[in-house]
């Protein structure tokens, strides 16, 4: 495939991603639409995608501590 | 089966051909007089409202699933035009798209018309200030006759000059990094149809050691794009020295110049 934004994934962020595809594009609210309730707090999500990094660091360091033991 | 909702990707004003991959994915396409929807039907169990609420809090659900959104529309947009939707927006089978398509007719025209032939590229610019406080005297002349102050000066006095330094060091640095941004901005800018400013985000966002000074999107013609990759990288090399650093991604799907002005009901 061409040099697109897939090929680039690894070096994208997750809250860049999300910040384009969750709150730009054709965005309704009301009317016909089923699920209008797909807005997340992306600060909220911030903290989450923290904490998780957070916990993987920990994880990583957990099992490096247990590898050189 | 019976999936009664629609999933909605992007719309686009020429027939996208779907043929390598429309069994794989199950995508569809709904065509409305001149656009064309490009669409999957999703099972309520996955799409209702409490079950697409619960799903959004998990992140590697989320993080799939909006990859695949922008993957299915970045391929879409390698032959066609498109108006992007956003993530997980959800018809009811049946009519509610076709009269989107039909009451927004006119401004979905005049985004088509703005994003045609045009893609979509994020730049964000960092600086490592400890790079740049490095180079400081280079940069700024408070800082070098300063500098030379306390080199002719006594050990007291020169120990007093350098926390004078230290102060001045930290503005110059925010004046610098207003400068170098806003110059790159005015170049990568001179080369776009439109631009759109986004919020900076803070270190532990982007998991990097230098700052984020801009994160810019620009929409760029496709003529004008080589000069604008090449741009980026002659601004990335030409001050990497005093730590600024530029980040290209795209093309991205055009999410960042959709307008679409819902109507009052």
């Amino acid at each position: 495939m061409s040099n697109n934004v897939i090929d680039q994934s690894k070096d994208i962020t997750i809250l860049e991603l999300l910040d384009r595809v969750l709150n730009k594009g054709v965005i309704l609210t009301t009317g016909d639409i089923v699920i209008s309730a797909a807005d997340i707090d992306l600060v909220y999500l911030g903290v989450k995608l923290m904490l998780s990094s957070v916990e993987t660091m920990e994880q990583l360091k957990g099992e490096k501590a247990i590898k050189e033991k | 089966m019976n999936y009664p909702l629609i999933y909605v990707y992007c719309l686009t004003d020429s027939q996208p051909e779907l043929t390598h991959y429309t069994e794989a994915e199950g995508l569809q396409l709904l065509r409305f007089d001149d656009l064309f929807a490009v669409v999957k039907y999703v099972s309520e169990i996955d799409f209702s409202e409490e079950n697409f609420q619960k799903h959004l809090s998990d992140i590697s659900w989320l993080e799939n699933n909006a990859w695949e959104h922008v993957e299915v529309i970045t391929r879409i947009m390698e032959n066609h035009s498109v108006i992007p939707f956003k993530f997980g927006t959800i018809f009811q089978e049946g009519t509610g798209l076709k009269k989107f398509v039909g009451d927004y007719a006119e401004s979905l025209a005049e985004n088509f018309l703005h994003v045609g032939g045009r893609e979509e590229w994020a730049v964000k610019i960092y600086c490592d200030r400890n790079s740049l406080s490095d180079k400081i005297d280079e940069l700024s002349e408070e800082a070098a006759s300063l500098e030379i102050q306390i080199r002719a000066s006594s050990p007291g006095k020169a120990y007093l000059l350098k926390r004078k330094k230290d102060d001045l060091i930290e503005n110059e640095m925010d004046r610098i990094c207003k400068k170098y941004g806003q110059e790159y901005f005015d170049e990568l800018n001179n080369l776009s149809e439109a631009n759109r400013l986004n919020n900076l985000l803070p270190k532990e966002f982007t998991g990097r050691e230098d700052t984020m000074i801009l994160n810019a999107t620009f929409l760029i013609s496709k003529s004008k794009v080589a000069n604008f990759k090449n741009t980026v990288d002659r601004l990335g090399k030409k001050d990497e020295n005093f730590g600024f650093l530029l980040e290209c991604t795209g093309p991205w799907p055009p999410f960042s110049f959709i307008y679409i002005k819902e109507k009052q009901q």
